[in-house]
């Protein structure tokens, strides 16, 4: 059979066929947009609808996919947690028990375990930068012996699970005396994301010409200036994807900060999360309102900065 | 004549030290140690001994019969895990491939899982799965497919599907968005030569789709591989290893052994184990991406 239409018959059917086919495209299209949106959004509004409903309302059997009273008690008693506030085993008595609502005493240290994870965000992002790039800018432009020997090396280091680590990292910090400190977790952070850093911000300076470090260079630069005044200026986009990446996982980490920490001076968000989900005494929806909080600052920091996420994971990927 | 320290040579030493130092020091040197630990027997409930046991930590590991159930748990949730990643994100990246109104909303919104913290996706999806309010036993009573609640975590046959569907669910966005740099470097030349040549969608779809795509399939196979045999956070909020050993994974047993046991020395050894298998695993696959594209 050929394609090609011959009687006035064929060309009618021939363009229906077309047609059908378009239709068909638009369907498939639209049906996996809503599987798609729906697979991915549902669990998150789950979260977000029980976090805002009662203690009454939680406990419905089935479940009220939407709350019929809202309320914003549980996020109340997160940022004004206060003695009187906060319902303890003592003052729960008074109430009517089968009712829960129970509100523990570690709701005050939410905010300080969201303190202590942004300042050791914050610090590994610093470090980061101070680190990576004129690693970056070195194994990218200078080029010299063991340039790809140290590129293989931290190849190598990114590629070594974490679970790995946690033993001898525990006893080395044990011994240096920061079990506990927020000291330890930037240190640690610090070594799980410099390697990516560096691939992200190497593939970038990669792609910038020669020529310009070679002009700096006749200018009279030293190889420090001709990074901060010709190259620092031009790679901002890997600048901001390596500080979204390294701030995500940092805030995120929760292993390496399970084993380190044991008090609120530097306890992070995660940690108290799980510290939650496995007290039975904890109202639920306050547990909902607790991982809808921590998850509020990334998905906010990955919806506005989504052009940079994508071309930073694709770009520390294809390296890596 | 250059020398062996020329100026190159000399400012890239000044700027390659930092992140050497950090590396050397926070990732070379715990694995050398954890080596080196791993011939001791160190429990931290007796502090002041801490004999020499040459290779027996290894030994033990091997005639342990825990261990070998947590390696099978391990390939179990590895497997299923990267096989439903691998299907799931094929079939996204093919239709956000295509230009359709809303496709950069819905980009942007299937970046939502890979943001979200393991914890917090952990909280969420042990709420789900909750025997008594949770959501996956309220939709199916209303749909009917049950006619009472399920303990859905305690079943030993579902736990480790149910953890890798959790983890699926957060890995679907990075193994897409990797896999779509690779489709959208498929020259449009390819698929017209294909169209000429009288090819349908479908074998368009198997003979210049699917093999443009290999790179593309190898990374992620790669990268999903590596975190799938780590992972550790949906282990210890959903099931802590339970129900009876079903979702005791390796990640699972090094902790239990080293944090919950105190034996420091044969968690070093475990670790150890852990490090070699993921080395051998990245070295083939990337041997073989390497001989293949």
């Amino acid at each position: 059979m050929s394609d090609v239409p011959s009687s006035s018959t064929q060309v009618v059917d021939y363009r229906r066929r077309q047609r059908l086919a378009r239709i068909a495209q638009r369907l498939i299209i639209f049906g996996g947009s809503i599987l798609l949106a729906v697979y991915v959004i549902a669990p998150v509004t789950w979260l977000v609808s029980s976090s805002v409903q009662t203690e009454a309302e939680i406990v419905s059997v089935p479940p009220h996919w939407i709350p019929e009273e809202p309320t914003l008690r549980n996020f109340k008693a997160i940022f004004s947690a206060t003695e009187e506030e906060t319902v303890t085993y003592e003052t729960r008595s008074g109430q009517d028990p089968a009712a829960g609502g129970f509100i523990p005493s570690t709701a005050s240290s939410l905010l300080p375990a969201m303190a202590n994870s942004l300042t050791v965000a914050t610090l590994v992002v610093i470090l980061n930068l101070l680190v990576a790039v004129p690693a970056a800018y070195s194994l990218a432009k200078i080029r010299t012996w063991g340039r790809n020997a140290t590129v293989y090396f931290i190849l190598i280091t990114r590629v070594i699970p974490d679970i790995a680590l946690v033993v001898p990292f525990f006893l080395v910090i044990r011994k240096l005396g920061m079990l506990d400190t927020i000291g330890s977790l930037v240190l640690t952070y610090l070594a799980v994301t410099v390697p990516f850093s560096v691939f992200i911000l190497l593939q970038y300076f990669e792609g910038l010409p020669d020529e310009l470090d070679k002009a700096a260079r006749v200018d009279g630069c030293s190889r420090f200036q001709a990074l901060i005044r010709v190259f620092l200026p031009l790679s901002l986009p890997s600048l901001v994807a390596v500080v979204l990446f390294t701030f995500l996982t940092s805030w995120n980490e929760f292993l390496l900060a399970l084993m380190f920490t044991q008090t609120e001076a530097s306890q992070t968000l995660p940690i108290l999360l799980a510290a939650f989900t496995s007290d039975f005494t904890i109202s639920f929806s306050f547990i909902n309102a607790a991982g809808v909080l921590a998850i509020i600052p990334p998905v906010i920091v990955a919806i506005i900065f989504e052009r940079y996420i994508v071309s930073g994971l694709t770009a520390g990927a294809v390296k890596g | 004549m250059r020398r062996l320290f020329g100026y190159e040579e000399r400012s890239a030493a000044i700027f390659l030290a930092p992140v050497l130092a950090v590396l050397m020091g926070v990732a070379v040197f715990p694995i050398l140690y954890s080596f080196y630990l791993s011939f001791f027997r160190i429990k931290l409930t007796r502090p002041n001994r801490t004999p020499f046991v040459g290779l027996d930590n290894y030994l033990d590991l091997f005639t342990n019969d825990l261990f070998w159930v947590s390696v099978a748990r391990t390939v179990t949730f590895s497997v299923v895990s990267v096989a439903a990643i691998l299907a799931i994100s094929l079939l996204v990246s093919l239709l956000l491939n295509q230009n359709f109104r809303g496709r950069r909303v819905l980009s942007t919104i299937l970046l939502v899982p890979w943001a979200i913290p393991y914890v917090a996706n952990a909280l969420m999806w042990k709420w789900i799965y909750d025997s008594g309010y949770g959501a996956l036993n309220g939709i199916l009573y209303q749909l009917d497919f049950i006619d009472k609640y399920m303990v859905w975590l305690g079943d030993q046959d579902k736990t480790i599907f149910l953890i890798a569907n959790a983890f699926v669910w957060k890995e679907v966005p990075l193994a897409t968005i990797l896999l779509l740099v690779s489709l959208k470097a498929i020259p449009s030349d390819l698929y017209q030569a294909a169209r000429v040549d009288g090819a349908g969608v479908w074998q368009r779809f198997i003979h210049v789709t699917l093999p443009a795509m290999k790179p593309g399939f190898m990374l992620v196979l790669i990268y999903e591989t590596m975190m799938a045999i780590r992972h550790f956070d949906l282990f210890f909020i959903l099931t802590e290893g339970g129900p009876g050993n079903a979702s005791h994974v390796l990640s699972w047993h090094i902790y239990v052994e080293t944090f919950r046991n105190l034996s420091f020395g044969s968690g070093a050894a475990m670790s150890y184990v852990l490090a070699l298998v993921t080395f051998a695993l990245s070295y083939t696959f990337i041997r073989s991406l390497g001989r293949k594209v």
